[in-house]
């Protein structure tokens, strides 16, 4: 059984139809990259796998461990242990670093979780542990979270997704404007991340850094999956690249 | 005695009340993303409130004339310490209901519906105040004492002179109050929910907390700031169907636009700014006052559109 499995979903934003049909898997421990060119519905994967709405999930079914989550709220997804790191990172500015990371504690609190089935919660991730793993956050900790830079903010986001102990952790353009040093950063994080048991669903548009750090790769091309391999195979096969990354 | 001392002083004051009516607009308005043009009704509701808790008056008018067994003398007549105790929490329980009943089945509709509606249901609730009290002004009731204290009359204080000691009252109380709202957004889980909501409630979710359930709390919180405002707002002014909108809802409006929506330290800011100014042109030039506060805002507005300390966009 798949961690996670998305089996051909539809989805709208409002009349128009973004994904037609679209499945793919993720398999527990490995990290799966999500190619396309912009525009292409790799984010409205994400935000179908996560509960967001929009987009419009009309017709297929996204399971995660076996269970139907194709309509549940996105918190309830995300507490069952979907972790997100979002696009443009989404920290709060208005909040202190450890209180961006204290909110992913707050929500085990008995007023957030009591009537909700939300099974047998993981511990959160101690702080400490998340501030060994990442210096700059420690040194940080009481700056609020809009004063950091776009690395730090990145690091914060993706701090604040694994504070969930989550057991699928998936990233939406993690790289986007971040000079390339700081890409080696956020790369060997998630390989850290992933070494210690996280199960990774990454999307990006600069195809080979993703590529070079997955095991699995799909291309999505107007909604609709149109590679599925191993990430040698894609490295290898310049056509498929040149097609539908432009690389 | 009108001196500067005296201008600031009554613009504090003045600037507090805005603030507190702030507060509850700004924290439902960032996280819900709900403009509740009731408020001011919520404000009228706590004047009045306060008038019949504190006071035993006369009506002449209205429904209530006909049916209460002495018209003379409708009200409790009891304490403002009591006023100041029970307000808060009945305007907690209707700020509550409102959730439930009126904003909830708007969330997911558009601004206009949202603005129709509570624009609406401020109507109605203050001709519903006419229809039962009738349109008469019902004087402003600040006591005599207050645990004990005389509170009534002037006290004579360095550089400022003779000054309404009640007013130095109001100041007091309103200031521990948005000092305690703020320790609550400040120090607390559901402030920090409500922090964090007010700024992206999407994000807050895909952390796994449910804040529709913070939704409630947020506007009965809102609703009893508001209720609490007029209480001490129908200290100074008098009652009357007409304050609502005039003295509340279009100051707290303008101290979001200035404070920047959805910021708690802006909505705090704002209303004291805007308090000043208010107080400046009523010693002034009374006259002016209020066409001022619009220029003054629109001005404010064309230098800092996001406000203060703003960073949602209202309608994004």
């Amino acid at each position: 059984m798949s961690l996670l499995a998305v089996d051909g979903i539809d989805a709208y934003y409002g009349e128009s139809h973004i994904l037609r049909g679209l499945s793919m898997a993720v398999e527990e421990g490995e990290i799966c990259a999500l190619l396309g060119r912009n525009g292409a519905g790799k984010t409205t994967t994400l935000r179908s796998v996560a509960g967001a709405r929009p987009p419009d999930v009309r017709d297929g079914t996204v399971t995660f461990r076996g269970d139907d989550i194709t309509q549940t709220a996105t918190e309830d997804i995300a507490i069952r242990g979907v972790g997100l790191v979002p696009e443009e990172r989404r920290v709060f500015p208005n909040l202190t670093v450890e209180e961006n990371l204290h909110l992913s504690e707050v929500s085990r609190n008995a007023s957030n979780t009591a009537g909700r089935d939300v099974g047998d919660l993981p511990e959160t991730r101690p702080l400490s542990e998340l501030y060994e793993a990442f210096p700059r956050l420690d040194e940080r900790q009481n700056q609020l979270a809009g004063t950091l830079s776009g690395g730090e903010q990145q690091m914060l986001a993706i701090a604040r997704a694994l504070r969930q102990a989550p057991d699928l952790l998936m990233l939406d353009e993690p790289y986007e404007g971040l000079a390339p040093q700081i890409i080696d950063d956020v790369e060997d994080a998630i390989e850290r991340i992933n070494d210690e048991g996280t199960t990774i669903l990454l999307i990006e548009q600069n195809a080979a850094a993703a590529i070079s750090i997955a095991d699995r790769c799909y291309i999505i091309d107007q909604g609709q999956v149109v590679f599925d391999g191993g990430a040698e195979e894609l490295r290898e096969d310049e056509e498929t690249r040149k097609r539908y990354l432009g690389v | 005695m009108v001196d500067i001392a005296g201008i600031l002083l009554t613009g504090l004051q003045q600037g507090a009340i805005f603030a507190l009516l702030g507060l509850g607009l700004t924290i439902i308005l960032g996280t819900m993303e709900f403009l509740n043009l009731a408020h001011g009704a919520l404000y009228l509701i706590g004047a009045y409130m306060g008038l019949f808790i504190v006071r035993e008056v006369s009506v002449q008018e209205g429904l209530l004339a006909g049916i209460a067994a002495d018209p003379a003398a409708v009200g409790l007549g009891s304490s403002f310490l009591v006023a100041l105790i029970l307000t808060p929490i009945l305007m907690f329980v209707i700020g509550v209901a409102m959730e439930r009943f009126v904003a909830r089945p708007l969330y997911d509709r558009t601004e206009v519906e949202q603005l129709l509606l509570t624009f609406g249901l401020a109507l109605i609730i203050e001709e519903l105040a006419r229809e039962f009290v009738g349109s008469q002004p019902f004087s402003s009731y600040a006591p005599d004492k207050l645990l004990g204290f005389t509170v009534s009359g002037q006290a004579d204080v360095p550089l400022v002179g003779l000054y309404p000691r009640w007013r130095f009252v109001v100041i007091g109380l309103t200031f521990l109050l948005i000092g305690l709202s703020y320790l609550i957004i400040e120090r607390t889980d559901f402030g920090l929910i409500v922090k964090a909501g007010t700024r992206d409630s999407e994000m807050v979710r895909m952390l796994g907390i449910d804040i529709t359930r913070s939704y409630a709390l947020v506007f009965g919180v809102g609703a009893a700031l508001a209720g609490l405002a007029g209480l001490v707002g129908g200290t100074i002014i008098d009652v009357a169907p007409g304050i609502g909108t005039n003295n509340a809802l279009v100051p707290a409006f303008l101290t979001v636009v200035i404070g920047g929506a959805g910021s708690v330290v802006g909505a705090i800011a704002g209303g004291i700014i805007l308090g000043m100014v208010a107080a400046v042109f009523q010693f002034q030039a009374p006259q002016w006052s209020q066409i001022v506060l619009f220029g003054f805002v629109a001005v404010f507005l064309l230098v800092r559109p996001g406000g203060l300390f703003g960073s949602v966009e209202v309608g994004e």
